[in-house]
């Protein structure tokens, strides 16, 4: 971590990548450190190019860190984000085309999508429902009544010359998220503010070529329903906002609207960063950020903007931040320009004539929020009434697929602790292993609850169970039937453990003499000759106590 | 499809433009409060600003000469104006609606269905490399 901020030392003698150092008042260090990881949040660091650390070098970047520490005391950054998620429809929003990832070029196109004259837009029920069901999901104002309206420019990739949006009658509006941050920093409970939720089309793909002198245009994508979230600027940082974005993925996924992907293109976010001093009132010059491709990116691109608007404050040159777009460049790791744009866009908003107003009934919302899925949040509020620990919270709760298996196996009676450990630890590392969902491993809820009981109980031992566990999971079956096909019940009667325990004893004449000498740790040798012999199914305990006797007895 | 309001203006009947699409919008980026029109009718015409012809084309990506500029400006106004004889309704006790008409839904099923003639959208397509439609470079919107 500290390596990387010193290779760019060399070649801007500023601190240009202090997450490491940065704190907050409250004491909350965030530094972007490897983790074992259940949040999606914390990807560890890309391979960045670590270079022998100049010793000179780094005794001015210690001095320069405690000033940027002093510097960033006086700031504050102010942080908002737009999220654009695509839905998972079966068809476009306005026409009937089906829209598949990685199709053919521009094999799913129709003249309504392409723009064709005469074409007219139908609305998908699909994209209302969906809406309807963020909307609640984010707390939001549903306008029962809004509109479509025309957001007008030209560009390849916009067949009709305008995109079909929602401008001042979205259908969602005013809504808070709920989310806890990572235990890894710091934790705490958060609420960020939505603004506004609409519905829009999306734009198709354009390709620019190699040499420069002409691009591609794939209209697959043109028309694919899109809903766009704004948030209130209540972030304050790289991993607020992460976190942020991490939980509109987590919301989009439980709903099933969307599969919130970042790397496929599902999932958009673009933030807008400004610093202020710390009591002033009046917001500082913002400057939008694109191009971020997942939750990292989010965090370290938020937290190099911050730095490096704080340094041009310090520098006196706090004017020369102007209002822009700037792209985050994950090799350099840090912020470029655009070519910066000549005045404000005139989008000539008005209200789409092609399509009706969107009324939506209040029996059909009432239904619809009737019909949600407890959402992460609830989730979040249970488990931790249950008494498990936020670091298990935050793991269950992230996906859907893992909630519900937790759900399903504590509802056939098994202990939760147990149940959680067994998932978090040998079922996760399965599944990471393998690369699968939980939804794709054999081993079923109800049988996870079997294994946990019968452990519980005495009939096999916790080894045995580990062994079992591999199994079902790979190859399914039940629990009691593997325990009777090959033959694993703990063995718990003494009069059994006696026999093998003296059968040992007497076969191993040379390590009980050394036992006697004095070498006590020998006991351990006979136990494992027990368990092999009694092919892993002697309780441990029992054997244990019963071997202590029959070596004390003896010396 | 395309709002070509100045070429529609040498046609005999008014264009079936929306009058907001004349007015300068800027690009608002948090949520903003339903417009309320407060131009008043007034005796000698329209106390709208003038239009900006050139600035109207530019945006339209219509190139216009600088005599035609000065010829569409007084046309514009007119129709403009034509529209403004709206204004000297009584809307004070009318409640505002959202959007004019009244159809209500008209909603379909998320049912796929693939166009039938592909190809023929492909062959009108001006300049087309398979898979691609192909297109000069533009970095930049807007």
């Amino acid at each position: 971590m500290a390596s990387t901020l010193f290779r760019n030392i060399q070649t801007v003698p500023l601190l240009l990548y202090p997450s490491a150092f940065f704190r907050r008042k409250n004491g909350a260090l965030y530094c972007t450190v490897k983790s074992s990881s259940s949040s999606s949040v914390t990807q560890t660091q890309t391979a960045t190019q670590e270079k022998q650390q100049d010793p000179q070098i780094k005794v001015s970047a210690q001095t320069q860190t405690k000033t940027f520490d002093k510097l960033m005391k006086d700031y504050e950054a102010i942080i908002g984000i737009e999220t654009h998620v695509q839905l998972s429809t079966l068809t476009k929003a306005f026409c009937g085309c089906p829209y598949n990832y990685g199709a053919q070029p521009n094999t799913s196109i129709c003249p309504v999508c392409m723009g064709l004259p005469g074409a007219l837009p139908v609305l998908n029920s699909k994209v209302i429902e969906f809406a309807v069901k963020l909307g609640l999901a984010l707390n939001c104002k549903l306008s029962l009544n809004s509109k479509f309206d025309r957001k007008q420019y030209f560009y390849p990739d916009l067949p009709k010359g305008y995109q079909i949006s929602q401008f001042d009658i979205p259908i969602a509006t005013n809504g808070y998220v709920d989310l806890d941050l990572p235990m890894e920093f710091g934790g705490g409970h958060r609420r960020f503010g939505i603004t506004r939720v609409h519905m829009e089309e999306d734009a198709g793909k354009l390709l620019h070529s190699g040499n420069g002198s002409y691009s591609q245009v794939d209209l697959n994508r043109a028309g694919v329903p899109l809903l766009e979230i704004v948030s209130e600027p209540d972030m304050r940082n790289g991993i607020e906002a992460a976190e942020y974005a991490a939980e509109i993925q987590r919301v989009v996924r439980y709903l099933g609207i969307s599969n919130g992907n970042m790397q496929e293109g599902s999932l958009r976010c673009d933030v807008n960063v400004s610093i202020r001093p710390i009591g002033q009132s009046e917001f500082g010059t913002k400057v939008e950020i694109k191009n971020l491709n997942s939750f990292s990116s989010v965090n370290r691109a938020i937290d190099y903007e911050i730095s490096r608007q704080a340094l041009l404050h310090s520098q006196g040159q706090g004017s020369s931040i102007v209002q822009e777009t700037r792209l985050w460049e994950e090799g350099s790791q840090k912020t470029i320009t655009m070519r910066k744009k000549e005045g404000l866009s005139d989008y000539r908003y008005f209200p789409e004539p092609d399509l009706p107003e969107v009324i939506v009934k209040k029996e059909y919302v009432d239904s619809i929020q009737n019909s949600l899925p407890e959402l992460p949040e609830m989730k979040r509020r249970r488990y931790e009434s249950m008494g498990l620990s936020m670091q298990d919270v935050l793991f269950l709760a992230n996906d859907i697929n893992v909630a519900e298996f937790f759900d399903a196996t504590i509802a056939k009676g098994a202990d939760v602790k147990l149940a959680t450990n067994w998932i978090m630890g040998d079922i996760a590392a399965y599944m990471k292993n393998e690369k699968v969902s939980i939804n794709d491993i054999k081993l079923k809820p109800q049988e996870l609850a079997e294994l946990i009981a019968s452990i519980k109980g005495g009939t096999i031992s916790g080894k045995i169970g580990k062994e079992i566990l591999f199994e079902l999971i790979a190859k399914g079956g039940t629990v009691k039937g593997l325990i009777e096909e090959k033959n694993l019940v703990q063995i718990v009667d003494p009069a059994e453990i006696e026999k093998m325990v003296d059968k040992v004893l007497s076969e191993n004449p040379k390590q009980l003499e050394q036992f006697r000498a004095g070498k006590t740790k020998i006991q351990g040798f006979f136990a494992g000759q027990v368990m092999k012999i009694s092919k892993g199914k002697a309780n441990p305990g029992l054997l244990n106590k019963i071997l202590q006797q029959k070596l004390n007895a003896t010396s | 499809m395309g709002s070509r309001a100045v070429l529609l203006l040498v046609g005999p009947s008014p264009p079936k433009q929306n009058i907001l699409f004349l007015l300068n919008y800027k690009k608002v980026s948090s949520a903003p409060s339903i417009r309320r029109f407060t131009t008043k009718a007034t005796a000698d015409g329209s106390s709208l600003e003038p239009p900006d012809v050139a600035r109207l084309a530019e945006t339209a990506r219509i190139s216009l000469t600088p005599q035609q500029v000065e010829a569409f400006g007084p046309k514009i106004r007119q129709v403009i104006d034509w529209f403004g004889q709206i204004q000297a309704v009584d809307l004070d006790s009318v409640e505002p609606s959202i959007r004019a008409g009244t159809e209500g839904d008209d909603l379909r099923h998320d049912n796929p269905e693939t166009f039938e003639n592909r190809e023929a959208i492909i062959a009108s397509v001006p300049n087309y490399e398979d898979p691609y439609i192909k297109v000069p470079k533009v970095l930049n919107k807007e």
